[in-house]
């Protein structure tokens, strides 16, 4: 297999898992907040947790390349510290994150809505702080419908193409997943590099089907 | 923190009254006694009153007081949170974690300023053969055994019983009531058990509060005010 | 959780772009992807001087640019993307690097043969593919010249516009339509289609790809040398080979 494709395979897997990692916290905490609280505003943080599903990728991109590029509101505080984002893995990663956070928060979000509040009210009652009623009871029981949510967003950052290409470019080596590289070498031509790129992309998604059965069915 | 002297007969002071959409409690018991039966037909508020002292349930006004300590008071905005309460809940589905096993489900409470220890619970429950058995297969019996257990195991200032003995077949139901009875007298920890049992609370209280849709119809000794 | 802080640190780590000095960031039209990537390697060998190459639509690379990237040098595919960017460009650094040609493509097993882009009009023509004229390069340049020729407006009735010339030229390989406007340049990557007529270049649009040095870039001096490498000789030889005319 030629070298530049099992790079492209490897580099956009392992971003994937970053970007499947990254999205973790920040999800489960949003799936919690909008499970268990009524608070004005609700409805808002509903649709912008939703927004990237309902966006256009690539507009999804051109927002997260203003916030991050150097002249925006988050990158022009990173930029004094050397940090740059656009066109880094990082921003490959970024891109793919977002756009897998509303899958996993639409999941993750059900899951808790079905943890009977009564086993965290009996967590209570024995003593437990909050943080510890969300770890010890509350997550383990919801945890079948997060780990649903991850793999969703793992795969979701796997086909990750519109919003990664406008905010990480395309650089062979650095920032070329396998969405973005095979639409580059068909746009120039290069239909058999593609066509391997297609090939490998199936593969996987095969693979996290299979992962994801397994999965479902370990009790 | 009060602790209780070997012979003080523990006090409960359940003043308040608890609406919730058209049902409303109502109770007014203080009394000093070492295990209080709430009996009366189901739907009757037995189970709302037990929910009160745990703190699950706010009362729209009045004052619980177990044992000397303030737990809710409408008149100074006293309310302490669930987690601070120190009761032993059981209800009447045990709520055991399903995701635990026996021993972590016992092990539960941490922290707490007094841990009664597990041999001590094994001597009065018999736990020990239970202990790395999963929550799915135990029988009513030993789901009501273990979840006293955990009660028990964080050093309760009071047991909070919702009908213990509705899901144990008759043959254990004795041992359970043994148990509760050894419970109430050498652990001294004190009872307010929820029964539409007249014989269950003959035997086990002395001090017997006859609920009605949500009033209180008769209060005192449990021979006097029970069928 | 200590896991979480690690991906994190990682992920930061990967943010922080590698050592600037020694690298030329560039932003290429689409279409160049392939001969920019020849021609990176071989001025890394003769200079040491690492070229990093970022291909896609040209107004997306414009709107990176506009954004505060860090771009070096940008080649776009059309004068429009490089006025966008008016603001960031190094004055007097904007050349017109290189230059293409029209041609009408048909499928390669059906040839035809066309006179001038007016046999166009010919009903046995009843859809032509052509990137659309409204966010494409060569659609736009197409479209200018149909107008200057006074036969837009019948020919847009067949008019098909596609994302991009790539998928114009599939359209015409597999028979949904009879034939495509592209590029030269794009004609040289499939075998499946085939040139029914060029556009001369006295006639056809003044087609340019210009290129500039970008301020907000980190290396202006080795984007300067490597433009002027560029316009070289060797460079245009290479540019020359993949179909492409120099910049005039």
């Amino acid at each position: 297999m030629d070298g530049e494709i099992f790079e492209i395979a490897v580099f956009t897997t392992a971003a994937a898992l970053a970007a499947t990692v990254v999205m973790l916290p920040p999800g489960i905490a949003l799936a919690w907040v909008l499970a268990r609280h009524r608070f004005r505003g609700k409805a808002v943080v509903e649709t912008l947790a939703s927004l990237p599903l309902v966006m256009p990728p690539v507009a999804t991109g051109l927002l997260l390349l203003w916030l991050v590029g150097r002249r925006g509101p988050v990158g022009h505080l990173l930029e004094p510290l050397g940090i740059e984002i656009v066109f880094t893995p990082a921003a490959v990663v970024l891109a793919m994150a977002i756009m897998g956070l509303p899958l996993l928060v639409r999941t993750a979000r059900a899951g808790f809505e079905q943890v009977t509040r009564r086993y965290e009210q009996m967590a209570e009652t024995l003593g437990a702080r909050p943080w510890r009623v969300f770890t010890t009871v509350t997550l383990p029981l919801a945890s079948r419908n997060i780990l649903a949510g991850a793999l969703l967003g793992f795969t979701r950052a796997l086909g990750e193409f519109g919003a990664t290409i406008v905010v990480a470019g395309s650089i062979p080596g650095r920032t070329r997943t396998l969405t973005v590289g095979i639409y580059t070498y068909t746009e120039t031509g290069q239909d058999a590099r593609a066509a391997a790129l297609l090939v490998v992309s199936v593969a996987l998604a095969f693979g996290a089907v299979l992962v994801a059965n397994r999965l479902a069915h370990v009790d | 923190m009060p602790t209780v002297a070997q012979d003080d007969v523990p006090r409960f002071e359940l003043r308040f009254s608890l609406t919730q959409g058209a049902f409303t409690v109502a109770t007014d018991v203080d009394v000093a006694a070492r295990a209080v039966a709430l009996f009366g037909p189901s739907g009757s508020g037995k189970t709302s009153i037990l929910e009160a002292i745990a703190g699950l349930r706010t009362p729209q006004h009045g004052r619980i007081v177990v044992r000397g300590r303030v737990l809710y008071d409408t008149d100074t905005r006293t309310h302490v949170p669930v987690r601070d309460r120190h009761v032993g809940y059981v209800p009447q589905d045990v709520l055991l974690f399903p995701h635990l096993d026996v021993r972590r489900n016992i092990t539960y409470a941490q922290g707490r300023r007094a841990h009664v220890n597990v041999p001590d619970l094994d001597q009065l429950l018999g736990i020990t053969t239970l202990m790395d058995r999963k929550v799915v297969g135990l029988s009513g019996g030993e789901r009501q055994r273990v979840a006293l257990a955990r009660a028990l195991y964080s050093g309760p200032d009071v047991l909070l019983l919702d009908e213990p003995l509705a899901a144990v077949d008759l043959a254990r139901r004795r041992l359970i009531l043994d148990a509760l009875i050894a419970i109430r007298d050498e652990l001294r920890v004190p009872l307010v058990y929820v029964t539409h049992s007249p014989e269950e609370a003959r035997a086990v209280a002395d001090y017997a509060v006859v609920l009605d849709e949500g009033k209180v119809v008769a209060a005192g000794k449990p021979r006097d005010v029970l069928p | 959780m200590v896991q979480w802080v690690t991906g994190v640190a990682v992920v930061l780590a990967l943010a922080v772009a590698p050592a600037q000095r020694q690298q030329v960031l560039v932003s290429a039209a689409a279409s160049l992807a392939d001969v920019m990537a020849t021609l990176a390697r071989r001025y890394e060998m003769q200079t040491g001087v690492r070229v990093v190459v970022n291909t896609g639509a040209s107004n997306t690379l414009a709107r990176q640019i506009t954004a505060g990237a860090a771009v070096d040098l940008f080649v776009s595919a059309d004068e429009a993307q490089m006025d966008a960017v008016r603001a960031e460009v190094v004055s007097g650094t904007r050349v017109p690097l290189l230059s293409n040609q029209l041609v009408v493509a048909v499928a390669a097993d059906r040839p035809r043969r066309m006179r001038s882009v007016r046999d166009l009009l010919d009903p046995s023509y009843r859809r032509i593919a052509i990137g659309d004229p409204a966010a494409v390069p060569a659609g736009v340049y197409t479209k200018a010249y149909l107008e200057k020729l006074g036969i837009w407006r019948e020919v847009s009735k067949k008019v098909v516009p596609s994302a991009s010339v790539r998928v114009a030229l599939a359209t015409v390989e597999n028979g949904a339509t009879e034939a495509a406007i592209v590029y030269r340049t794009d004609l040289a990557t499939t075998r499946r289609a085939m040139m029914a007529f060029a556009v001369p270049l006295p006639d056809g649009p003044r087609i340019v790809y210009p290129a500039a040095v970008i301020a907000t870039g980190h290396n202006r001096a080795g984007a300067t040398r490597l433009l002027a490498w560029l316009q070289g000789d060797q460079a245009m030889k290479v540019f020359v080979n993949a179909g492409f005319i120099r910049g005039r």
